[in-house]
C-alpha cells in the first residue's frame, strides 16, 4: 500500500473534521461569551460588531497563502494531514519547517526527496504536531499568573503599562520592516506603497471624517501594494 | 461567590485547550495504529529533539509577548488557531484601535477576544473552501502573474500597519527599528524572523524604559 493511500484515507479526514469542528465551537463560545460581557459592561452592540465584521473582511486575503502553503504539501502529505496542520497553532512557516525536521531526521535530504516513506509520513505527523504545542502549553499553565503580574503592574504603574505593551508591538512589527528595508527591490516598494496608501486613508479618514473606511482602510492598503507588487515584479 | 467572567474564561480556555492538546496527540496516534505504520523511534526522536530545542523558546516567548496585547481570553484562542504574527495580532491589534479601546482593560480584552474569534472561523472556513477546491483554484494560486502579490503579502501587511502606528507613537517605534535594520545590514535574518521577535520586544522595552524615566513619552497616546 503507498503511503499516500494511508494519508489520504477517510479517517484522516475524519479527525481533522473533528478537531476542526471544535476549534470552530470553541470560536464561537468565546466570541459568544465576550460579547454577551460585553453588553453587561455596557459597550455598544455597534462597536463589537464593527470589530467583528471588520475582523472577518481583514482576514479573508492573508489566509490565502495558508491555502497557498497546503498546495505546497499536498504532494507529499496527502490533503487531510496539512488541512489539519495548517488550521491549529502553527503557521505555514513553521509547518513547512516541521515537515522538512521530520524527514531529515529520517535521514532524507528534505521534504520533496525522493525514498519519502510510509514510516517516514508518521514521523513527519509526530514532528509537526509535537513541535508547536508549547504555546498553548503555556497559556494553560501560566496564562492566570501572567495576568495577575500584568494586573499588579496595572496599579502600580498604569502609563507604564501601557507604554510596554506597545513597545512590545513595535519590537514584533519592527521584525518583519527592518529586514525589507534592507532588502530593497520589490518587496521594499511594496511595504512602501501599502504604507503611503495608509496614510492617505488615514489622513481621508480624519479630514473628511469617513468612517467606513477606517475599518477597511488595512486590507485595503495591503491589497493595493500587493496588486502593485505584481507591476513591481514586471518591472525589475 | 458567583465566578467572574475573567475566572470562567480562564477555566473554559484550560478545558478547551487541554482538549485540543489530547486531539493533536490523537491523530497521528490513530493513523500510526490504524495502519500499523510507526516512526523509527530514533528518527523520532532526533526530529522532535531538534524542533523543540527552537520552538521551545520561541512559543514560550510568544505567549508572553503576545498575552499582554490581547488579554486572557483571546490568547486561549490564538494559541488554539494560530497564525498569530500574520493574521490575528494585526487583525485584533486594528480593531482595538477602530473601537477605541486598550489593551489590558476589560473592554480591550473583550474587543481582541471578538476580533481573533471571528479571523479564526473565517481562517477555518477560507482554508476548508481551499481544501475542497484545491484542483480549480491550484493553477490560479500557483499562477506566475499572482506570485509576486502573495510573495509580498507580508511587507504590504506591515507597511500598511506599520505606516498607521509608527505615525501615532513614533518615539517607541525609532530605536527598535534603527536596531534590526542595523542587524539585517550585517547579517541575513530572514530565516529566523521568530527568534527575533522577542529579542527586538525586549530591546524595545529597555528604549522605552530609558525614555519613559528621562520623561520624553509624555506625548505617547496609548
Amino acid at each position: 500500500m503507498d503511503y499516500l493511500d494511508v494519508a489520504n484515507s477517510s479517517i484522516v479526514y475524519i479527525l481533522g473534521g473533528i478537531l476542526i469542528l471544535i476549534v470552530v465551537i470553541q470560536s464561537f463560545i468565546f466570541l459568544r461569551k465576550a460579547y454577551k460581557r460585553g453588553l453587561v459592561i455596557g459597550m455598544e452592540k455597534k462597536k463589537m460588531n464593527t470589530a467583528i465584521k471588520s475582523s472577518i473582511t481583514f482576514s479573508i486575503v492573508p489566509s490565502i497563502p495558508i491555502v497557498i502553503a497546503l498546495i505546497a504539501m499536498v504532494p507529499k502529505l496527502g490533503i487531510p494531514f496539512p488541512w489539519i496542520r495548517l488550521s491549529i497553532i502553527g503557521s505555514m512557516q513553521y509547518e513547512l519547517i516541521a515537515a522538512d525536521t521530520g524527514a531529515k531526521a529520517m535521514g532524507l535530504s528534505g521534504l520533496s526527496a525522493a525514498g519519502f516513506s510510509a514510516q517516514a509520513f508518521a514521523n513527519v505527523m509526530w514532528i509537526m504536531s509535537i513541535g508547536i504545542i508549547w504555546g498553548l502549553l503555556t497559556c494553560i499553565l501560566f496564562l492566570k499568573k501572567l495576568e495577575k503580574g500584568l494586573s499588579n503592574q496595572k496599579k502600580k504603574d498604569n502609563t507604564w503599562l501601557t507604554i510596554l505593551i506597545s513597545s512590545l508591538f513595535f519590537g514584533m512589527i519592527s521584525v518583519f520592516i527592518g529586514p525589507v528595508i534592507t532588502s530593497g527591490s520589490v518587496p521594499l516598494y511594496t511595504m512602501l506603497s501599502s504604507a503611503a496608501v495608509m496614510l492617505l486613508f488615514s489622513f481621508i479618514v480624519e479630514k473628511f471624517k469617513v468612517n467606513w473606511l477606517k475599518n477597511f482602510a488595512l486590507s485595503l492598503s495591503m491589497i493595493i501594494g500587493m496588486a502593485l507588487a505584481i507591476f513591481y515584479q514586471s518591472l525589475v | 461567590m458567583k465566578k467572574t467572567y475573567q475566572d470562567e474564561m480562564h477555566i473554559l480556555g484550560r478545558i478547551s485547550g487541554i482538549t485540543v492538546l489530547l486531539f493533536i496527540f490523537l491523530i497521528p496516534t490513530v493513523i500510526c495504529l490504524y495502519f500499523n505504520i510507526f516512526p523509527p523511534f530514533n528518527a523520532l526522536l532526533k526530529g522532535i529533539l531538534m524542533i523543540c530545542m527552537i520552538y521551545i523558546p520561541i512559543s514560550i516567548a510568544e505567549v508572553f509577548t503576545y498575552a499582554p496585547m490581547l488579554g486572557s481570553s483571546a490568547s486561549y484562542l490564538v494559541f488554539v488557531t494560530g497564525n498569530l504574527t500574520n493574521l490575528k495580532i494585526p487583525c485584533a491589534k486594528m480593531a482595538m484601535e477602530q473601537c477605541e479601546v486598550k489593551s489590558s482593560t476589560e473592554e480591550g480584552d473583550i474587543i481582541a477576544t471578538l476580533s481573533v474569534a471571528a479571523s479564526s472561523i473565517t481562517t477555518v472556513i477560507i482554508i476548508l473552501i481551499g481544501m475542497i477546491l484545491i484542483k480549480p483554484i491550484e493553477p490560479i494560486l500557483t499562477s506566475s502573474t499572482l506570485k509576486p502579490a502573495f510573495d509580498n503579502i507580508l511587507p504590504a501587511l506591515f507597511g500598511g500597519l506599520g505606516a498607521y502606528f509608527i505615525r501615532k507613537d513614533w518615539k517607541l517605534a525609532v530605536v527598535p527599528l534603527a536596531v534590526i535594520i542595523l542587524i539585517s545590514v550585517i547579517t541575513d535574518i530572514s530565516s529566523i524572523l521568530g527568534i527575533f521577535i522577542p529579542i527586538m520586544g525586549g530591546i524595545s522595552i529597555l528604549s522605552s524604559r530609558i525614555m519613559y524615566k528621562k520623561g520624553w513619552l509624555t506625548g505617547v497616546k496609548e
